[in-house]
């Protein structure tokens, strides 16, 4: 607005005031007298509803009949989808089984293994224990082997002899058990296997 | 999806508090499919009004479809706690403000961290132009075009409460008692960001910024209590 405009509409409504008015009830005691703020009054009005109309005309423009329609629809299947929930298919398969757990049988079943587990574990570790109290200490037998290996490692070529007879005392001990009948039919056999104590007298001769 | 006779006859705020009551009987008795169908006559009556004005909060068209979506179906949903008596209009617009507030406190958020690449709602708006532009001569079409977008940019300089107020009252024609009932604000301060929201348009704009469209001068809308 140039000066002389602004000079010449002293004394008359600005915009700022034709706002105000418009905003409130319309009505101002200038405007209802002055015609040339009429005037401008109206085109301010007019000017107000052109933006107004342009924005309207802009979001219908974005919202074609359409577009309204795909809307409609898509309104519709998404209520209808509220009412009735998607199922889950579950895949795959076993895994749901196991998942869900559905089954108080399985449930019961899966406690049981692992309390058994757990309690196999535990007893083992008893068992263990015994065993490591009941034996000497592992370094102590090692010792006690190594000194006696050592020992008697210098009349090793005579004991083996002596040795090899008291086996064959030990295994021959159980004599009732060769003369029950049942093993009569291996005596034939047992006397044409040479036996160790013979071999032995033999061989001091 | 269209209107009964008997509530195309009467006005809307009574057609949708008869339909609100109608669906919630439905829903009540466990006839579903009913009660959808009857709920669809509110989606045909309200639609457009609310695609505009999620259109205006959130400038995008793709995303207005969405929030407008959303808010029927939150409506639908939440019917039960709608009392009868009240203008569903007015229940149904405050759900899709404070979705269409949500949506962009999201995109606020969203995009601290991702840079957008393009303008996705420039190319949906080409697209709607090209459908709706078989009136007017090329001309007019890129004049009203260009004109559209200078007032769309000056009314997205407003600050958010004004913009609000601004697009409720002079573009919904809602009263000021209306648009208080929509965002919670009093009459009077509603007064107050209207006037402000004039005034620094008329600056943006100026008084030729936005000359008047012959073709749409029929309705006025005038803000009063």
């Amino acid at each position: 607005m140039s000066l002389l405009e602004h000079l010449g509409r002293r004394g008359h409504l600005s915009d700022r005031q034709f706002a105000r008015v418009w905003t409130e009830d319309g009505r101002d005691p200038h405007l209802q007298a002055c015609p040339d703020c009429q005037s401008r009054y109206q085109q301010f009005t007019a000017w107000l509803d052109g933006v107004g109309d342009d924005l309207h005309a802009d979001a219908d423009a974005a919202f074609p009949a359409e577009r309204l329609a795909a809307q409609q629809i898509q309104i519709a299947r998404r209520i209808d989808a509220l009412e009735h929930p998607v199922r889950i298919l579950a895949f795959p398969r076993a895994a749901r089984a196991v998942i869900a757990g559905q089954s108080h049988a399985r449930r019961w079943v899966a406690a049981a293994a692992a309390a058994s587990f757990i309690a196999g574990i535990g007893i083992g570790q008893m068992l263990d224990l015994r065993h490591a109290t009941a034996l000497p200490p592992a370094s102590v037998t090692a010792d006690a082997h190594l000194a006696s290996t050592t020992a008697s490692a210098h009349a090793i070529g005579v004991r083996t002899v002596a040795a090899s007879a008291f086996d064959e005392d030990f295994l021959m001990s159980d004599g009732d058990t060769l003369a029950r009948p049942r093993i009569a039919g291996l005596r034939a056999i047992d006397d044409l296997t040479p036996r160790a104590r013979d071999l032995v007298e033999r061989a001091s001769r | 999806m269209t209107g009964t006779p008997v509530a195309a006859a009467i006005s809307g705020r009574e057609a949708d508090g008869l339909t609100t009551t109608a669906v919630k009987a439905l829903r009540a008795e466990g006839r579903q499919a009913e009660a959808r169908d009857r709920y669809a006559e509110l989606v045909a009556r309200h639609q457009r009004r609310a695609g505009r004005i999620a259109y205006h909060y959130l400038h995008d068209a793709a995303e207005a479809d969405e929030a407008v979506q959303d808010a029927f179906v939150k409506a639908y949903s939440h019917l039960e706690s709608f009392r009868d008596g009240l203008p569903f209009d007015v229940w149904f617009t405050r759900i899709l403000i404070n979705g269409c507030l949500d949506r962009i406190k999201a995109r606020t958020r969203r995009e601290r961290w991702i840079q957008p690449v393009g303008d996705a709602a420039s190319g949906e708006r080409d697209l709607s132009e090209r459908i709706a532009s078989h009136g007017p001569s090329p001309e007019e079409a890129l004049l009203a075009q260009e004109r559209r977008r200078t007032i769309a940019a000056a009314l997205a300089r407003l600050p958010e409460r004004q913009r609000s107020v601004f697009v409720l009252s002079q573009v919904e024609g809602c009263t000021s008692r209306e648009v208080s009932a929509l965002t919670g604000l009093n009459e009077s301060t509603v007064r107050v960001h209207l006037f402000r929201a004039i005034r620094k348009l008329r600056t943006l704009l100026g008084p030729e910024g936005a000359q008047p469209l012959e073709a749409t001068h029929e309705g006025k809308r005038r803000v009063t209590s």
